[in-house]
Formats: structure tokens, C-alpha cells, sequence
């Protein structure tokens, strides 16, 4: 976990890995963070990728308040997708 | 059997229900309710509602006796809504129904009243009146799609409500439409405000500066009680939208009335219209606050319509909206 400024592109990164028990794991979590994108004139972007069982979210802001408020509401929305996963899983074999 | 479980939290309540072939299995609910005087923001509503979901989820099954694997598809609000509290409901709706290896379903909200109101009424097809904090329409079916005849062309008659509640500081316990309710059976003067009907359409706004700009002058000067503005309120307001749903009435041939949305359990509001139906020969349907008020169920309900035909949302469409109109839907389970 780092925030830095790309010399190259002047924008604020920060990066993130989540570890999880598994694969399937990381990947319904992804899968349930993905579908609502950060607004499209924002100034902010956000990647998510699963290797392994590791979520792995990328973030290049052009501010530190957007990046902030960004790094946030996500870090709400996973906890709240970890603690679901906890009362309601494991997932069922497919 | 289809068994439908339905996540809503687009405002300031948060329900889970579930359905199985038109019977409510259980529909717990939680309401966030704020200090007299102030409405509900979307940061805070989404910090509630992500503080209850679970043990509302927890409740739903429990109380309906299911077991996830029991259930055959998972619906969740997709819009129109506060963009938080939607987020917020749409994550957990993500993550059980990949848990549970259970297809997605989107819902609009506007949608999930009508369908509930239909399925508790069992009117056949009627002029719906869908009155709420964040939507006010006339809505009649026609050709797969509900179209919207009417609506306001600012704010919704219950925001109008809640904003008035909020000047006077009216408790928002256990909802300001409630409380003025009450008050306005008190109210025994009429102060007269601005009626505002334009063609079809209905406005709120300027009947809303007019009364946050006098009421507190009023008030204090003892012109009218806090009772007599509840109820000249009301009135008014009521009564502009009786109007459009007449004349709506009146296009479509309809012998029909259904309301819905929070502010369709107002007795007041049912009476008058029901005075409406009575002249025109007509048939009027309410229900109660567990379902006209956001609930689970009718997002249950409007998804197990659409899921019977065939629809689901994949994960990667499963995004959330805030602006979702009513007729952008394709009616698909009706003729």
C-alpha cells in the first residue's frame, strides 16, 4: 500500500492487494466491486484484477481529496463484501 | 415455484423480501430516520443501511424458513435512487447470488410499487398514482410499457411534505408524511396556496416556497396553527393530484385506480380519491404502509414477473443508476 506520484504522468497512484481465502473468493469479489464505475469526468480511475487469490486495485488521481474519497468508499464496500461473505458463504460448488 | 428475493434501499428504508409464487414469504425493513428538522444525505443513509443489511437478510430467510438454495433468483434495486444507498444494497445483492450460484436480476423501483400494488390489490389494469419522497406520476399500461402520463415537473408531493415537516419541526419518527397527517385531522382553518396543475403535469415547488417563506409569520402571529397548514397542505396538494389522475382516467377509458409509493398510504389522500372513483363509477386500490412504503417484496415481486420471462442481469450490466425512468422498462410479463 503506497500513495505516489508518476513522474510521467504527474497523477497521484495508489495501490492496494487484498488477500483472500481463495480464487473463487477474489473473484466474486471483484465481480461484485466492478459494475459501478468511478464517474467518467472525475479525475479518477480505478482498476481491479484478480491473480491468484489476490484483488489487486489500482487508482490514478489527478487530486489527493478525489483519490481519498475514492480509496474510501471502496475500502466500505469491501469490508461490507468480506463480512457478507462471512455470514453468508462459502460459495456453493458450481 | 419460483422463489424471488428482492433487496431495496434506494432512500432512507432498507428491506429484504422474499416471494414465491405471489405469497410474501417475510419482508423485514429498517428505516433511517434523522433529527426533527433535517432530511436524510446519501453518505449517512448508505452508513445505516450498511450497518442493518445483513441482519435484515438474516431475518428474511429466517423468517420466511428458507435456505439460500430454496431461492431461485436474487433482485436487487437498480434505480432510480440516492446513488450510495443503491451501491450499497447492490453489493450485497452481488455477492449472495454469486455465493449462492443464484442469477441477478436489476429491478427498477417504480416498477417493483406497481407490480406489488397489482399483486396486494389484485387490480387487473388500472391508472396507477405513484406519489413518493422521490417520484410523483400518473402512470397508465399500454402496448409493454407503463407510460407515464403525468408527473411532477420538479419536486415529488413527499418531498414537498418532508420539506414542510423540516420548517415546523415536525418529528421525522415515525415518517413526516405520518405526523402531518395526524396533525392535518386538527387543522380546522384552510389557508389558501398556490395550486399548481399545468396540462397533466403537476408542480410542487412554488406551493413549497410559498409555505417555508409564510408559515413560520404565521405561526407566530397566530393567523394559523401548525394544524390548519398540515391541512390546508394536504388539501391542496391532494387535490392537484386527484385532478391528473381523473383526467388520466378520463384519456384511457380506465375504471380503475391503484396507488402506490409512500405517500399512497395518506388516509386522507385515498379518501379523496376515493370520492374521485365514486362519482366516475370507478374502483379504487390502496394498501397499507408495509407495502406501499419501500419494502424487499415488491422488488421481489416486479423480479419474479420478469424473471418467469426469461430476464436476468448479468453481473458486468448489474451497475446502478439514479436516474431510471418508468417507461424505460419493456413490460414483458403482460399482454
Amino acid at each position: 500500500m503506497a500513495t505516489e506520484t508518476n513522474p510521467e504522468t504527474g497523477k497521484l497512484e495508489f495501490f492496494l492487494d487484498v488477500p483472500f481465502p481463495s480464487s473463487r473468493e477474489a473473484t466474486i469479489a471483484l465481480r461484485s466491486l466492478s459494475p459501478d464505475r468511478e464517474p467518467r469526468r472525475g479525475g479518477i480511475s480505478k482498476q481491479l484484477s484478480v491473480s491468484g487469490s489476490t484483488l489487486s486495485v489500482r487508482w490514478s488521481a489527478d487530486e489527493a481529496r478525489i483519490l481519498r474519497v475514492s480509496v474510501n468508499s471502496f475500502l466500505d464496500h469491501l469490508s461490507l463484501v468480506v463480512e457478507t461473505m462471512e455470514d453468508f458463504g462459502p460459495p456453493v460448488d458450481l | 415455484m419460483t422463489v424471488v428475493i428482492g433487496f431495496e434501499g434506494s432512500a432512507n428504508k432498507i428491506g429484504v423480501g422474499i416471494i414465491s409464487d405471489g405469497e410474501v414469504l417475510s419482508n423485514p425493513r429498517r428505516t433511517y430516520i434523522t433529527p426533527p428538522g433535517q432530511g436524510f444525505m446519501p453518505s449517512d443513509t448508505a452508513r445505516h443501511h450498511r450497518a442493518v443489511i445483513l441482519t435484515v437478510l438474516k431475518e428474511a430467510l429466517e423468517q420466511a424458513g428458507l435456505k439460500p438454495a430454496d431461492i431461485d433468483c436474487v433482485a436487487y434495486t437498480k434505480g432510480p435512487g440516492m446513488g450510495a444507498p443503491l451501491v450499497t444494497v447492490a453489493i450485497v445483492a452481488r455477492t449472495v447470488a454469486q455465493l449462492w450460484g443464484k442469477p441477478l436480476l436489476g429491478v427498477n423501483h417504480c416498477i417493483g410499487h406497481i407490480e406489488m400494488g397489482r399483486l396486494i390489490t389484485k387490480s387487473n389494469n388500472p391508472t396507477v398514482l405513484y406519489v413518493s419522497g422521490g417520484n410523483t406520476q400518473v402512470i397508465a399500461y399500454l402496448e409493454r410499457r407503463y407510460r407515464i402520463f403525468g408527473e411532477t415537473i420538479d419536486i415529488a408531493v413527499g418531498n414537498c411534505l418532508d420539506r414542510f415537516a423540516r420548517v415546523i419541526k415536525i418529528s421525522n419518527d415515525p415518517s413526516p408524511g405520518y405526523n402531518i397527517e395526524q396533525m392535518a385531522k386538527k387543522g380546522t382553518r384552510y389557508v389558501e396556496l398556490p395550486y399548481t396543475v399545468k396540462g397533466m403535469d403537476v408542480s410542487f415547488s412554488g406551493i413549497l416556497s410559498f409555505i417555508e417563506e409564510a408559515a413560520n409569520k404565521m405561526l407566530s402571529s397566530g393567523q394559523c396553527t401548525a394544524e390548519d397548514l398540515c391541512f390546508s397542505l394536504q388539501e391542496t396538494v391532494f387535490a392537484m393530484l386527484v385532478e391528473t389522475t381523473e383526467r388520466a382516467m378520463a384519456h384511457c377509458g380506465s375504471q380503475e385506480v391503484l396507488i402506490v409509493g409512500g405517500v399512497g398510504c395518506n388516509q386522507r389522500l385515498q379518501e379523496m380519491m376515493g370520492v374521485m372513483c365514486k362519482e366516475r363509477g370507478a374502483k379504487l386500490f390502496a394498501t397499507d404502509e408495509r407495502f406501499c412504503i419501500d419494502n424487499g417484496a415488491m422488488i421481489a415481486q416486479a423480479g419474479w414477473e420478469m424473471f418467469r420471462t426469461g430476464r436476468v442481469t448479468e453481473l458486468e450490466d448489474s451497475w446502478i443508476t439514479q436516474r431510471y425512468r418508468t417507461d424505460e422498462v419493456e413490460v414483458t410479463w403482460r399482454d
